[in-house]
Parts: structure tokens; sequence; C-alpha cells
């Protein structure tokens, strides 16, 4: 009797290698994968670095030290710092809320630029006539809630008619900046502000009745926003996990029929969480005039509503992982700006060049994280093959024979092999698929 | 009419790098992938382009620099976006980023080596006469007398029209666009045209930002870069231009048109104070904002008419993963 492999055209075809999903992978890998990441970027820049005979050790250290050793005013320098970190904090946590739930509100310049520009008008035409406590609070939340109500417009037009948000939010971005540069430009009488005093055009400084309240410890300047920034980690943490609202955006986020058979109403919580969104990005907005910059300036974002994007991404919308990256990356800004200050071929942009070559490894990393490669070892038997012709098997196609109602399953074809010596009787065998470990 | 042959001239040649950005991002959105990138993929392809070609003296190794170094970075863009599956809008913010951040460091790090547009490159870039019609008065010097820019990014435009709603290429790419999952079961390789698409899109990003450059003589400024918002511009136009490359055509002059009109609408206010008087009284920020405002209009007005077939390619930033059921 011949002896039978089933060796059918599917397995021929399949290509050599394929991608599929995993299902997570240990929490000590993927910080590993991480770490190793940004060594891969950082080592990109220190060979950038050496073209420019910068010595790559000393400008790590006072990037990463954030020019803090031998500096004369250590403390001013962290309390700066912290100025320019809370922004983005503040302002990623708001983009993430949008984010979970697909909706892409790459909005977050405007929203800012919207709440500042609310903020700042409040705390100058108000500023002599309200108590410094409610005016700051008026500030910020009239400030948040334009920023909004601003970001609703696209949550409106996207749920009422399926208007592009990624590519409306784009536009309203521009809007806003021209509208702050228009208010920058423009001296006029009705123009509060702008400073009265001065030829040429410049934002006023708000009143010291409108600054946000800091406190010291131990000579260390520590702005309030810094603690209303951790505390919306906080929330933000328990609003996902414990709440039900935190839920709807989940399932949202996850599939909008799902929601819609599960009873919920769609559009309503869009519009809700984009607001809230919003808000928050506008509440950073507002806290950056009142609690650092003082005044309105034509950059006043610093990109924080580009970056946020970013930060929110990489930390996978977890309100933790966007406090440790939006950290890490203030830190790579600013050190760099303080550490690149004593090189003349060098300036603060490197800081986007290099945070650009870290996000791409990092991007990279991710999909190891989320994918695995799939070698098929099919295409390899073809000398396995060879070896059971040798044998004397007979290669048929199972698909299209149809006469395995009496074969033997046999695991793969180096069983096939041992089996051959051992047992005649075999009619025909069947070499499953050679790698099923996803399924 | 002299001010009015300047100013025609003038939203030409302003409007011109704007073209060659939009029709390389149609190129990309109509394949599926929306590339935020466009801003520094062009930073790039200026910078290298024109520092390689100043180098040789040679405006054609200039634009084919610009082009491979823009197109590189389009490649960067497809590794993650089409086989890492990185999602699209962080992965093109993030070209953004670096693109600004290379332009910046390499500028720095030549310095005061840095050369002025001149030699081989500056006469190439001058204008070139269309014999016969730029004779014609005033017509001739408004429309027929530009720099080979202009002319080459009219051509890309009618060849990518062409391609992609001429040919069979340009179909399948369309199919894509619209839906990667029946085009794959049409047996179209889904990721060998996104990549094509995607490069070459970014390469003709690339001379854009090089046009850019060569309009500023080439002069690096620490602070500002040459292509000064048009990534972004160009991103709008795709939009305003219903993604197709000869309405882009169009599209790019009414764009440069509010762009000049930033500079020139004080001359015309105090040369015809009867008839664009008024004109003085519209603040710059106005006509900036204008083609961020009209674009806003379009995509809302847009989605409410619904029409049958979408101007949007329906699949545009989505990632395309086979065994994603």
């Amino acid at each position: 009797m011949t002896k039978q492999v089933d060796y059918s055209l599917k397995h021929r075809s399949e290509p050599l290698f394929r991608v599929s999903k995993r299902n997570g992978l240990e929490k000590w890998k993927i910080a590993l994968l991480y770490v190793g990441a940004i060594l891969v970027a950082l080592t990109f820049g220190a060979i950038l670095l050496l073209c420019l005979k910068v010595n790559p050790f000393k400008f790590y250290l006072d990037t990463f030290t954030l020019g803090l050793i031998g500096n004369a005013i250590p403390l001013k320098i962290i309390s700066n710092f912290i100025n320019s970190f809370v922004p983005l904090l503040i302002t990623s946590l708001g983009l993430s809320l949008a984010f979970k739930m697909k909706f892409w509100n790459i909005g977050g310049e405007g929203q800012f630029i919207i709440g500042a520009l609310v903020a700042a008008s409040i705390g100058i035409g108000l500023g002599d006539k309200v108590n410094g406590f409610f005016l700051v609070i008026l500030m910020c939340l009239l400030g948040g809630a334009s920023a909004g109500i601003y970001g609703l417009i696209t949550a409106v037009f996207k749920v009422k008619f399926g208007t592009n948000e990624t590519l409306l939010t784009l536009m309203f971005n521009y809007i806003a900046l021209y509208l702050l540069i228009f208010f920058g430009q423009t001296k006029a009488g009705w123009n509060i502000l702008l400073d009265p005093n001065s030829d040429r055009p410049m934002f006023v400084q708000i009143p010291e009745a409108a600054k946000m309240w800091s406190f010291s410890v131990g000579g260390l300047t520590i702005n309030t926003t810094l603690i209303i920034g951790i505390a919306i980690v906080v929330l933000l943490f328990f609003y996902y996990k414990k709440t039900k609202q935190g839920y709807e955006i989940a399932v949202v986020g996850d599939s909008h029929n799902t929601a819609k058979y599960a009873g919920m109403n769609v559009s309503k919580i869009i519009l809700r969480t984009v607001f809230l969104s919003a808000f928050i990005v506008g509440l950073a907005g507002a806290f950056k005039v009142a609690s650092s910059s003082f005044r309105l300036s034509e950059a006043i974002t610093d990109d924080v509503g580009w970056t946020g994007i970013v930060v929110a991404w990489l930390a996978q919308l977890n309100p933790f992982g966007i406090l440790l990256v939006s950290f890490l990356l203030a830190v790579l800004q600013f050190g760099i700006t303080s550490s690149s200050a004593s090189y003349s071929n060098l300036d603060a942009n490197f800081a986007d060049l290099l945070q650009g070559i870290i996000l791409f490894v990092v991007l990279a990393v991710h999909f190891l994280i989320n994918y695995k490669i799939v070698v098929n070892k099919t295409k390899i038997n073809a000398k396995k093959m060879a070896e059971l012709k040798a044998k004397g098997f007979e290669i048929i196609d199972l698909t299209i024979s149809k006469n395995d109602k009496k074969s033997e399953i046999v695991s793969d074809e180096s069983t096939a092999l041992e089996n051959s010596e051992v047992s005649e009787k075999t009619e025909a065998l069947k070499i499953t698929d050679a790698e099923g470990g996803n399924e | 009419m002299e001010l009015f042959a300047m100013f025609i001239a003038s939203v030409i040649v302003y409007g011109i790098p704007l073209l060659y950005g939009t029709v390389g991002e149609i190129i990309t959105e109509k394949s599926g992938s929306l590339n935020l990138g466009v801003e520094g993929i062009m930073a790039v392809g200026a910078i290298i382009g024109y520092l390689v070609g100043s180098k040789a003296d040679s405006m054609f190794v200039a634009m084919l620099f610009a082009f491979l170094a823009a197109a590189f970075m389009g490649l960067i863009f497809a590794v993650l976006t089409v086989t890492l599956k990185a999602n699209q809008n962080v992965t093109g913010l993030t070209i953004t980023t670096f693109g600004l951040g290379f332009y910046f460091f390499i500028g720095k790090a030549v310095g005061s080596d840095w050369k002025l547009l001149g030699g081989n490159l500056k006469e190439a870039y001058a204008n070139i006469d269309i014999p016969l019609l730029s004779k014609i008065p005033y017509v001739g010097d408004m429309f027929f007398s530009h720099n080979i820019f202009v002319y080459l990014g009219i051509i890309i435009a009618i060849v990518v029209f062409i391609y992609l709603f001429k040919t069979k290429a340009g179909l399948k790419t369309r199919a894509i666009g619209e839906n990667p999952a029946a085009a794959d079961a049409a047996g179209i390789n889904v990721n060998l045209y996104k990549y094509l698409n995607i490069i070459i899109g970014a390469g003709i990003m690339g001379l854009g930002g090089l046009a850019m450059g060569l309009k500023m003589d080439g002069s690096f400024e620490g602070s500002n870069c040459w292509i000064n918002g048009y990534g972004w511009i160009a991103i709008a136009l795709v939009i305003f231009a219903k993604w197709n490359p000869l309405i882009a055509i169009a599209g790019t002059f009414v764009f440069g048109f509010f762009n000049s009109l930033q500079v020139y609408s004080g001359s015309f206010a105090t040369s015809y104070p009867n008839a664009f008087g008024w004109l003085a009284s519209i603040p710059t920020e106005f006509y900036k904002a204008l083609p961020f405002i009209i674009t806003a209009l379009v995509l809302i007005i847009s989605s409410i008419r619904k029409k049958k077939v979408p101007d949007e390619p329906t699949a545009m930033g989505l990632n395309y993963y086979r065994e994603d059921r």
C-alpha cells in the first residue's frame, strides 16, 4: 500500500511570514523594550552630536540634569521646569479623553489658545473689579468653558453630519491662532489685551489680582497648577475605571454600534466627552496665563497642543502613563534648551530632532508589543518533502482528493518520518499547518 | 495696472509651492493615508535639496535630492504606518516635529559656511519666458514669465490627475483608499500601492519645499523655517480641491491670492483709495486665517450635502490590517 502525505494547496501558497496580534506581553518585557528604544534613539542623537564635535556624554548629562549641576539658582530652574511641564501634562490629559473615544481631537493648539485668550481678557478686564480669589476661578472656568465650546462645535458637526473631525479640528487650530495674532497686532481703544504704554503692539501683563496662587516649600516656589494637574491624573484614572461615564467612553471607543445596541446615546456621549476634553485643554491655557507667562504671546502654546497628542498616544491613554511620558518629554525639551545654550552650532531645535527620533523608534516598538511576526515553516519544508518522497510517501492534496476517512492524523512531518519506520499500515498522513501558535 | 500685474505674478509665485504640497498629499490621501507630516517633509526636502544642489551647482541635482530626501521621509511614514501599523496622526505629527528639528539642526550645523542662492542654481531659477505668449502686454508678465517650478508644478498636477483618474494603477490606488479589504480581495497588493503612493507623494512635497527655499534666496534664518506653515495650508487645500489635482491648480491661486493680499492690500488701498480704500480696514490676519476658514466651511458643507460618492477617501486615516475582521 502506498503511503500518502497531505500537502494541500493552501499550505503551499502561504507567504513566508505574516503578522498576527499578540495577546499581551509581560510587563517587564514591555518596559525593557521601551528602555531599549530610548537608548537606541539617544545613540542616534549621540552620533549626530559627534558629527558636530559635541561631547554627547556631557551634553546628555547637562540635558537630563536640566542644567542644574553647578547652577547658582537651582530652585528657580526647577520652578521654571514645572512651569513648562504642567501645560503639557494637562493638555495631554485633556486630549486623551477624546482619543479614548477614537475622536481625533487634534485641535489642542486652538483650544489652548482660546482658553488662554478668554482667561487673559477676563483677568485684564475685571482685574480691579472682582476679588482676586473669585477672579482666578472665573478666569479658569470661563477659559476652560470657552475652549470646551470651541471643541464642541467640531463635535456637533461630527455627530450630525459625520464631518471629518481630524481635519476640522486642524483648521480650527489656525483660526484660533490668527485670532490671537489679530488681538496681538491690532492697536485700538477696545483692545484691552495690548499694553497702552507701548508704541508698538505688545500684550499687556495681567494684573496682580489675576495671578494664580503659588506656595513655597523650602524656598522652592511651587505652582498650584502642578497640584491641580496631578489631581486631574488621579481623577481621570477613577473616571475611566469607576464611573458609568468612563465606561460609556470605553464602549463608544470600541464600537459605536455596540454602544447603540446597549442603549447608550452615542451622540450625547461624544458631545459631552469632547466638551470635557477641550475644557481641560482650555484650562491648561488659562493656567498658563494665570500662573506662569502672565501675559499672552503668539507662541503661548509652546506647541503643547501638538506634543500632547503624541504624549497621550505613547502613554496609551493611561493617565499615569501620561504623567510619566509628559514628564520625560518636558525634561528633554527643557534640558536641551539649557544644554544647547553653550554651543554655537546647536540650538533648542535639537530637542525636536531627538524627540522625533525617539518617537520613531518607540512607535516601532509599539508594533513589537502589539503584534508578532509568525514565520510559516511550510515553505522551508520543501527539503523534508523530498525526504518523505525518498521514503516512498506519495504527496497528495487532501483538499482535492478527500480520501482522509481512514487517515491517521499525525501532527507534523517529522513524526511522519518516525512513524514511517514503525507503522507501514498508514494510508495517509496529514501534515497540519506547521505553525499554529496563535490559534 | 503695473501693480495688478505684479500682484498676479506674486499670487502665482507664492502659491505654487502649495501646489506641490497639495498634489503630494492628494496622492497620499487617495491611497488611504492621512499624512500630517507635510510641513516637516517639505522642510527636509527643501534644506537637503538646496544644500546639495548649491554644492553641486546644479538645479537638477537640487531637485533630485529634494525629491529623494522627502521621499525618504515618506518611506519612514510608510514603514511606520503601513507595515508597523502605527497611528497615522501621531506618526505624521512626529514627522513634522522631526523634519523641522532636522531643518534647524542642519542649518545651524552649516553655520557661517551657508551660501546664498547663486551660480547655476540662481540662473536656473530665473523666469523663463514662454515664446510669443510672454510678449503679450501685462498678460505675458502675469502668466507666461515665471520660474521653472511654476511650469513644473502645473505639469506634475496634470500628470497626477491622469495617473489617479485615467490609469489602472490610479484606479487601484483609489480603490485602496475607499476600501482596502475589498481591494485586497480583488488581488491588489495593498501594501505595495500604499508604499509607492506615500513615497512619491512625499517626494513631490519635497520639490515644493525646495521652491520655497529658492523663493527666499536660500537665506537661512535661525528662527523661521522656509516652509512657514505652507505644509498645513496644503493639507487644507487638499480638502478645498476635493482631492482633485486639477482643482488644486485653481485652489492654489485662490489661496495664493489671499496670501499675496496680505502684502499688497496696503498698496492697493493707497494707490486706488476710491476703489480699494476699504482693503486697509481689513486686518491682515484675516487673510491668513481665510484659507482655514474656507476649508472648514467646505468640510462642513460637503459633509452636510452627503454626496453619493464622497470626495473624501472613505478609508483615509485608517490602517489596514488584513486579519482584523
